[in-house]
């Protein structure tokens, strides 16, 4: 059986996505169970924020640049995805709280007050974000 | 074999369940939410003991911090990948991909069984200890390997329409209709 290399680009790069934000959910995920207190109590906040930062930046970057070479493949039919739509908009709300909001909750020494809250937020954000793309290919066949 | 599983994806549960709209989406969704949390956690376990991350961290804490989340995301992820299976068992059973993740999980097994009574579950002897830390370094490879594959055999099982998937389901279905 041959192999057909173009056929192999779309999974590698739906690999290295998947690869990518599961890098990047899971260290956001470290930050948000110390900011409700449960788990990696030994250090502040402040310091599994920046023990964390590089893998959670590149994991997104990674997913990303990946999900821009999956996009370019049929970028018409991503566009008039209404799954699609909604979570490039969830997507850009997860991120944005992520280097705002609990940039500042995960800041200090101890968690701030609202802390429990905004860590909920950022897991319910990041998945919602991914049942955004796991339905596209599912509300309109032909997108894998 | 067949026979059970056809048996199994035939329950109306999973009938139900492959043919929602809502449904089978959701539930992979939330097998790749697992997947997230547990494939994080084994990747800054990885890193860490090979000195890549959370270095404010020593590696006995983050192999200790990281258990019960990691354990409660594996079977999260295990568990909704069991229904999926369920709902096309015939078909996941054909499927060449799926049978290297069945492998994969195997190795998994071996890994397990090869570094956690030395290195996972005496974590706190690894550092200053050279010759575990070698080891350690070895299962760390490992790991971030053998789970690197998984992930990759995981996706790669939408992309083959096994042969025989779902026919004996097919054909009792017609043949229901027509009586």
């Amino acid at each position: 059986m041959a192999i057909n290399v173009e056929e192999l680009i779309f999974p590698t790069l739906e690999c290295l996505h998947i690869l990518g934000f599961v890098i990047a959910i899971g260290t956001s995920a470290v930050v948000d169970f110390r900011l409700l207190d449960i788990g990696f109590q030994s250090q502040t906040p402040a310091q599994l924020a920046k023990d964390t930062r590089f893998w959670m930046l590149g994991g997104l970057l990674l997913s990303i640049f990946a999900g821009l070479g999956i996009y370019s493949t049929d970028p018409d039919n991503y566009y008039e995805n209404w799954s699609f739509l909604i979570k490039m908009v969830l997507l850009i709300a997860a991120i944005v709280f992520h280097y705002t909001v609990k940039k500042k909750a995960a800041s200090g020494d101890t968690p701030s007050g609202s802390a429990k809250v905004i860590a909920v937020v950022s897991m319910l954000l990041w998945t919602s974000v991914i049942f955004g793309g796991i339905f596209i290919p599912f509300i309109a066949p032909g997108l894998e | 074999m067949i026979p059970i599983l056809i048996a199994v994806q035939n329950l109306s549960w999973f009938t139900d369940l492959r043919s929602s709209a809502y449904m089978y989406p959701s539930l992979l969704a939330l097998h790749l939410v697992g997947i997230s949390l547990f494939g994080g956690l084994i990747l800054i376990t990885d890193l860490r003991i090979l000195g890549a991350a959370m270095k404010s961290f020593s590696i006995a804490e983050v192999i200790d911090r990281t258990r019960s989340f990691k354990q409660i995301g594996f079977v999260f992820a295990a568990g909704c990948g069991v229904l999926l299976f369920c709902s096309k068992a015939e078909a996941y059973y054909y499927n060449p991909l799926f049978r290297a993740k069945v492998v994969l999980f195997a190795l998994v097994a071996i890994h397990a069984a090869l570094f956690k009574s030395s290195i996972y579950n005496r974590p706190e002897s690894i550092e200053g200890n050279p010759a575990l830390m070698s080891k350690a370094r070895t299962a760390a490879w490992v790991s971030l390997i053998l789970w690197t594959c998984i992930l990759i055999a995981g996706r790669g099982i939408g992309y083959i329409s096994a042969p025989f998937g779902l026919h004996f389901a097919g054909l009792l279905h017609g043949v229901t209709n027509a009586l």
